[in-house]
């Protein structure tokens, strides 16, 4: 790596490009960590949402055409769809399980993800697919000599869109005040005549809403396959791990640490910069083995 | 909290190990083999008492479904006009089993097929571990196995015995046919970037070292690994640009191979800096991308369903179509064309007799739909073309195809008989 204007273009471009995949990481364990702290489910079935809110995208975008109006519909669409399906799941299933021990629930969560997996491949088949974004956000900005996709840029301003949205949720909507209560103590919540099932619910969709959205917008970067949820449901557990157990801006920040060490890391060392995300996790944990942020757990 | 805490940790473990079989990466295409004319046994021959049975082990769920179902198709259009006329008076019947991507459920899957329903013959997989998993076991009960779709070279190479051939192209293959391309072109530093398995490293190894023989003074100026099945290669990519390398020698496979195409073309790689991926121009690769992969890439190949444009491959694209609604991909021609092995071969063994079937199989030569392919008998390795070629848009076809093809006979990118001979000897 040569040194001068090179490097900083390296690094201008290395910051941007992890930072938009930070984005997509928080948008997906935003919605994990909501869940975690208002329902304390360790859901490890949210990754197989994110995987259904990726090919509900791709049915959305081929029934509306991959051009204008079909992807703007993907956005909005795929994850109310994703929504829907958690609504069924909670009220047909979870709810009846909120007592249970951390350790069924996650037994139980993870049986959810194997049949939704089954069922993906059912509806969707084995195939790979693909979408691309509209024209607008297709091809690269260059900045320097180095490419920025535009989709990535994309992805900068939707991620603290999604961010502020959660915060106003969460601080200036009475379902969202009535959800941070329910994490601190849910029997109080009952006690005071509010129906925390609907209150759990709720949460629950949200949080399926916000996986089904992360589904949606890395569907046009990669390929919509069996077995993406595997891959982000481990990152995505270890961010809220080291933001936070249940705290969305541990997810924020864990988020981010994960795409920066990632994309800055190539430049230190490409060939092992797999590790760095993960050397980040363990250096975290060791100096804060309950998360940078506090957890509700 | 604590016992939730480790038991989380546990899972997620458990996770990470699941993660490692079913990992999203499948396997490039695999090379072509076989397929005859049925031919009228002669009235001399010898009737056999008993259908003969094929096992097939091979991954039906996850994203290497895509191929082994590929397979699957392949194999059945191949029985379909086999078993009209038959094999020695009988038909050829066969039984599948799901691997799910891991190479211990391949091996019980196969000693369960071996045991209980008393199979001839032993086919599959897409996995490279678990075909060599199942080719140690095939060498110790004896029992020939054909691997038509996994491409690691360790299976005819130095792990190769009497029992296991291969009906697929091989990462030995691939890579010399790769630098054969590569070494006629300009590029000096390379960089070489490609998915972290097995995989990714025999092909990007075999492509490295063939090209520093034939060209010595090409340099390596970095690598690039990246776990399979990660979603997002923007940061990967962007990072080889800001180094300028000459070309890019890519090693991925399978959902991986779509990843790196689209982020060549949002990021403008492919415009920018020449690079050669194995299995690049492959149809399954390039179809779910549409219009919108990239141009310009260059490929290897080991089918086509559109080249060469000869009536035999013309006619078993038009029936596959028929029979299954898409064209066959490389999986289901090596699939064929092992079907067409195996009956040719009990043909002329005259028995259901195993050593008899093997000595029969090896030397065989058949007519498979891209012209003759002979079963090498020093390594149990078809001989198959490999097809260079390169990306380009093509409006009569729904995806990119590959254009400029330059075809490199089976005998010029195999090792030769002499140094299988060497890589086994150092076992």
């Amino acid at each position: 790596m040569a040194f001068g204007q090179d490097l900083v273009g390296a690094v201008t471009s290395q910051l941007l490009v992890g930072l938009s995949r930070a984005m997509i990481l928080f948008v997906v364990s935003a919605g994990l960590s909501f869940v975690l702290g208002v329902l304390r489910v360790p859901n490890i079935a949210h990754g197989s949402l994110y995987m259904i809110g990726a090919f509900a995208a791709f049915t959305i975008t081929a029934l509306f055409g991959q051009a204008l109006p079909g992807f703007w519909l993907a956005l909005i669409l795929a994850p109310l769809a994703v929504a829907v399906v958690g609504l069924i799941l909670e009220r047909a299933l979870l709810s009846h399980l909120y007592q249970r021990e951390h350790l069924m629930l996650i037994l139980f969560t993870f049986g959810i993800m194997l049949i939704l997996n089954d069922l993906v491949k059912i509806g969707w088949g084995a195939e790979y697919r693909s979408i691309v974004p509209p024209d607008n956000l297709t091809g690269s900005l260059t900045i320097g000599d180095l490419p920025l996709p535009r989709y990535n840029l994309f992805l900068l301003i939707v991620g603290p869109i999604v961010a502020v949205a959660m915060w106003l949720f969460v601080n200036r909507t009475r379902i969202g005040k009535i959800s941070r209560a329910a994490a601190v103590d849910r029997e109080m919540v009952g006690v005071l005549g509010i129906n925390v099932s609907w209150v759990f619910a709720a949460a629950f969709v949200i949080g399926c809403f916000l996986a089904g959205l992360g589904g949606a917008l890395i569907a046009p970067t990669t390929s919509i396959t069996l077995g993406m949820d595997r891959t982000v449901i481990m990152d995505t557990f270890l961010i809220v791990t080291i933001g936070g157990l249940g705290n969305i801006w541990g997810a924020l920040i864990g988020s981010l640490i994960f795409g920066l060490t990632q994309s800055l890391g190539l430049l230190l060392w490409p060939q092992f910069a797999v590790v760095f995300p993960y050397a980040a996790v363990v250096l975290v944990l060791l100096a804060r083995p309950k998360g940078l942020l506090r957890s509700v757990w | 909290m604590k016992r939730t805490v480790t038991a989380l940790v546990l899972f997620l473990a458990l996770l990470v190990l699941g993660a490692c079989a079913p990992a999203p990466t499948p396997v490039p295409p695999a090379a072509p083999t076989t397929a005859s004319q049925p031919q009228a046994p002669t009235a001399a021959a010898a009737k056999l008492d008993r259908p003969i049975k094929v096992g097939i082990v091979d991954t039906y769920s996850g994203p290497p479904a895509a191929f082994g179902n590929d397979a699957l198709n392949g194999f059945k259009l191949a029985l379909s006009e086999i078993n009209k006329n038959g094999v020695l008076g009988q038909k050829i019947e066969f039984t599948q089993r799901d691997d799910k991507y891991a190479p211990d459920t391949a091996l019980s899957m196969a000693k369960e097929l071996v045991m209980q329903e008393k199979v001839d013959v032993l086919v599959g997989t897409i996995n490279s571990a678990a075909s060599l998993a199942i080719s140690a076991y095939a060498k110790e009960q004896k029992i020939p196995f054909i691997v038509w779709t996994a491409k690691s070279e360790k299976i005819t190479g130095q792990d190769g015995h009497r029992y296991v051939f291969s009906t697929s192209e091989n990462t030995a293959m691939a890579g010399k046919a790769g630098a054969i391309a590569l070494a006629k072109k300009p590029y000096v530093k390379y960089w070489i970037a490609g998915e972290d398995y097995e995989y990714g490293h025999a092909i990007a190894d075999s492509a490295w070292n063939n090209l520093k023989k034939l060209k010595p003074d090409v340099q390596l100026m970095g690598q690039t690994w990246w776990k399979t099945g990660e979603p997002d290669l923007v940061p990967y990519l962007t990072q080889i640009m800001a180094a300028k390398p000459d070309a890019v020698i890519f090693a991925t496979g399978g959902a991986g191979m779509t990843n790196v195409l689209k982020v060549a073309k949002s990021t403008g790689l492919s415009d920018k800096i020449p690079m050669w991926i194995h299995t690049a121009t492959d149809y399954s690769v390039l179809k779910p991308l549409g219009a919108n992969a990239p141009e310009g890439v260059m490929g290897t190949m080991d089918y086509f369903y559109y080249y060469p444009d000869t009536p035999a491959n013309q006619a078993f694209a038009k029936s596959f179509q028929a029979a299954y609604g898409n064209p066959p991909g490389f999986a289901a021609f090596h699939a064929y064309n092992t079907a067409y092995f195996i009956a040719k071969a009990f043909e002329k063994a005259g028995s259901l007799d195993k050593e008899k079937f093997i000595d029969a199989l090896e030397g065989m030569k058949i007519n498979s739909p891209v012209g003759e392919i002979e079963m090498r008998a020093c390594d149990h390795q078809a001989v198959l073309p490999i097809y260079m070629g390169v990306t380009k848009k093509d409006p009569k076809y729904d995806a990119l195809i590959a254009t400029d093809i330059v075809p490199l006979a089976g005998q010029d990118v195999m090792p030769t008989c002499d140094e299988i001979a060497k890589e086994r000897a150092k076992q």
